[in-house]
């Protein structure tokens, strides 16, 4: 009986390579093809005023290439951070949480046990669609609380609904 | 027609509702309605008093017959539109019925847009009954049922004879507080452990006998409400523009600005007076399973708030309030949000001394023999049990990096911050919905992370500012443990009944036992 008196857990601490950096945890990636669709939608916003900068220091002044140049720049900033953020988003099932880790400059990790869940949502709009791939949101009694999991396959994103559903009903906890 | 229950216990409300629930301005537009036509009526009995010109249908004054000023059409109309608008009322107090039943309350209203509300008692996350100025005086009240799904998620019986509105929240209480979900704050290894020393025994206590825990007198609310940061920093604009006045020769003009101020002042006496107004008379005590408190100058609310909903609890110190003692208490349950519509639901103590405020926090579930609440409240360095940043959060935090921490004791996370506004904050472990973790580029190059712990939408916010990475990593590692264990159903890994609990055991075993606080 006594041994019930701590809770049964490794006096190490459980999971504690859940850091903040990855570690030995087997992290999975979201679909590099996240990084495609986002860079697509900033070349989107970026070629209406490359174009008229073009225009402009081709007819007027040749100083507005200045201003073509500083695009250029913004663009390829644009580009660097999309694939570093992209790449930093991962996130891996444990026995009763799932961890989301995202960012590089700005790190935040969310921990949602399975039993806290409410309900799971999968978003995907047309370009994302386009590419296969669809947004998981998870929602608990806190809106503020739920991770969402973009740029996962559309399958992989049922699949995963799917478990998350099934485990948060296993284990379910009252609010 | 009239007997409150039918076969399948669907009641009606009181029948005054519908007047009240229109509200003054339904009765105002009435009067004015009433008393022109009384005008009318009255006065065409007496040809003396009729001025042509004054005619409501605008009728010129060569007419010598105005359909409106006859006396009996005008006696015609009076009647038809109180008929009509008791009509009205009367159809739609027919149409709205409810019940309470084993398993849910259920709303019907509407006569062509009907709607059907239910809420399952399991979901109940509190209830209140308020009584406005105007219900007060015909002696009504309306019963609101909080459930968790957002603003739009609560239940209205609007309106209730007084009396009976007691009884349903009673009545709701009893049923919605059932046995199979207490225990939140308890000792998981002690699940028989009372969550506070000496409380009553469930549904033992009645809610209209039970004996207030606390009363705050308006004296104390009165200058509490007067010490707070807007009125000190408009004393001190005042002040100085005084003293402007009385040693420069600018006087005059920083006079002529005094009129910009009118505006500000008064938005901050609106504020002031609207906490005054909602805080009032503000009383709380414990019902059973349930707290119910009691407050309001002019609208008299009775708010209960089940124990096992409580997701969170914060005792607040703001610096002014330090001389005095003075401490807040608010909570976080699921679906009440802080502040609408005037009620403030979440503030389960506006201003209380110490001592007060380790009774409502013991009513509430937080130990006040355990060292740690103590220490949460006002230790303002490293104490024992307790986690906090390392010497370099100093240069994010210069003021209060010493105090911040967390600690846990068996049944709560314990979360302390703030140097001048003191904040000590208490999660149950079986309340953590999730745990975050988070850097920006400043804390990267300081080799420090913040931890949190998400609650349910409120006024309480759990941050751990400034952790060692290290440290955020095992708070996430051990406060995730702790909930793990919590969730868990009460039958499989619940200690023994009847464990002896004493305060050498609350520090936790897998709490880090040396601080790293200092280097």
């Amino acid at each position: 009986m006594t041994e019930h008196l701590v809770p049964p857990v490794e006096p190490a601490g459980p999971n504690p390579e859940v850091t903040l950096h990855g570690g030995p945890l087997p992290w999975r990636p979201v679909s590099p093809a996240l990084a495609t669709v986002r860079l697509i939608v900033l070349g989107v916003f970026l070629v209406v005023p490359l174009l008229a900068s073009v225009v402009v220091a081709a007819l007027v002044s040749p100083f507005v290439w200045l201003g073509t140049a500083a695009l250029l720049a913004l663009g390829a900033w644009g580009a660097w951070i999309i694939r570093r953020q992209v790449s930093a988003i991962s996130w891996v099932e444990l026995d009763e949480e799932i961890v989301i880790r995202k960012g590089r400059l700005f790190r935040s990790l969310v921990s949602v046990p399975y039993g806290r869940l409410q309900y799971v949502d999968i978003q995907s709009g047309p370009l994302v669609r386009a590419f296969g791939l669809a947004t998981c949101e998870i929602h608990t009694a806190s809106p503020e609380s739920g991770g969402s999991l973009p740029g996962l396959p559309t399958a992989e994103a049922e699949a995963l609904r799917t478990r998350l559903a099934a485990r948060g009903e296993a284990q379910r906890a009252g609010l | 027609m009239t007997e409150p229950h039918d076969d399948e216990g669907w009641q009606r409300l009181h029948p005054l509702s519908p007047l009240l629930r229109g509200g003054i301005v339904m009765l105002a537009v009435l009067g004015y309605g009433v008393s022109q036509l009384f005008d009318n009526v009255l006065g065409s009995f007496d040809p003396g008093t009729v001025v042509p010109g004054d005619l409501p249908d605008g009728g010129d004054a060569g007419r010598e017959f105005s359909y409106t000023t006859h006396p009996v059409v005008a006696l015609a109309l009076l009647v038809l539109v109180i008929a009509a608008v008791a009509g009205g009322s009367w159809v739609s107090w027919r149409f709205a019925r409810f019940r309470v039943t084993a398993r849910q309350v259920e709303l019907r209203s509407g006569v062509v847009f009907r709607q059907h509300r239910q809420v399952p008692l399991e979901r109940i996350q509190a209830v209140e009954t308020t009584r406005p100025l105007l219900a007060r005086l015909l002696g009504l009240a309306q019963v609101v049922v909080q459930s968790a799904g957002g603003s739009d998620s609560q239940l209205t019986l609007a309106f209730l004879d007084a009396g009976r509105a007691e009884e349903v929240r009673a009545h709701l209480l009893e049923l919605a507080g059932r046995a199979d979900e207490q225990g939140a704050w308890a000792d998981p290894r002690d699940p028989r452990d009372p969550a506070a020393p000496g409380a009553p025994p469930a549904a033992a206590v009645r809610a209209e006998d039970a004996a207030p825990l606390v009363t705050v007198p308006n004296d104390r609310l009165f200058v509490a409400t007067i010490l707070h940061g807007s009125t000190i920093v408009l004393g001190a604009i005042v002040l100085v523009g005084l003293t402007a006045v009385g040693i420069a020769e600018q006087g005059i003009r920083v006079l002529a600005g005094a009129p910009a101020l009118i505006p500000v002042v008064l938005g901050l006496a609106i504020g002031r007076v609207k906490e005054l107004l909602v805080h009032g008379n503000f009383s709380i005590a414990r019902t059973g399973t349930s707290v119910r408190v009691r407050h309001g100058l002019t609208d008299l609310r009775t708010s209960s708030v089940p124990l096992h909903r409580l997701q969170a609890v914060e005792a607040v110190q703001p610096l002014w309030w330090r001389p005095w003692g003075w401490w807040r208490v608010r909570v976080n349950v699921a679906g009440v949000q802080g502040d609408d519509s005037g009620g403030d639901e979440t503030t389960l103590l506006p201003v209380g001394t110490l001592d007060e405020t380790l009774l409502v926090l013991a009513t509430l579930g937080v130990r006040p023999d355990d060292p740690l609440v103590l220490d949460a409240l006002q230790g303002t360095g490293p104490d024992a049990g307790w986690v906090g940043p390392p010497r370099e959060a100093r240069l994010l935090d210069p003021w209060a990096w010493r105090r911040i921490g967390y600690a846990l004791s068996p049944g709560a996370v314990h979360i302390r911050s703030g140097r001048w506004t003191r904040h000590a904050v208490f999660v149950p472990h079986a309340r953590v919905q999730s745990i975050t973790l988070s850097r920006g580029p400043l804390q990267a190059r300081l080799g420090l992370a913040s931890a949190r712990v998400v609650s349910t939408p409120g006024p309480v916010a759990a941050v751990v500012p400034h952790l060692a990475a290290a440290d955020a990593e095992a708070f996430l590692a051990v406060v995730g443990d702790h909930a793990r264990e919590a969730r868990r159903p009460a039958t499989g890994t619940r200690g023994p009944a009847g464990a002896p609990h004493s305060v050498a055991e609350t520090v936790d075993p897998l709490a880090p036992d040396a601080p790293p606080l200092v280097d």
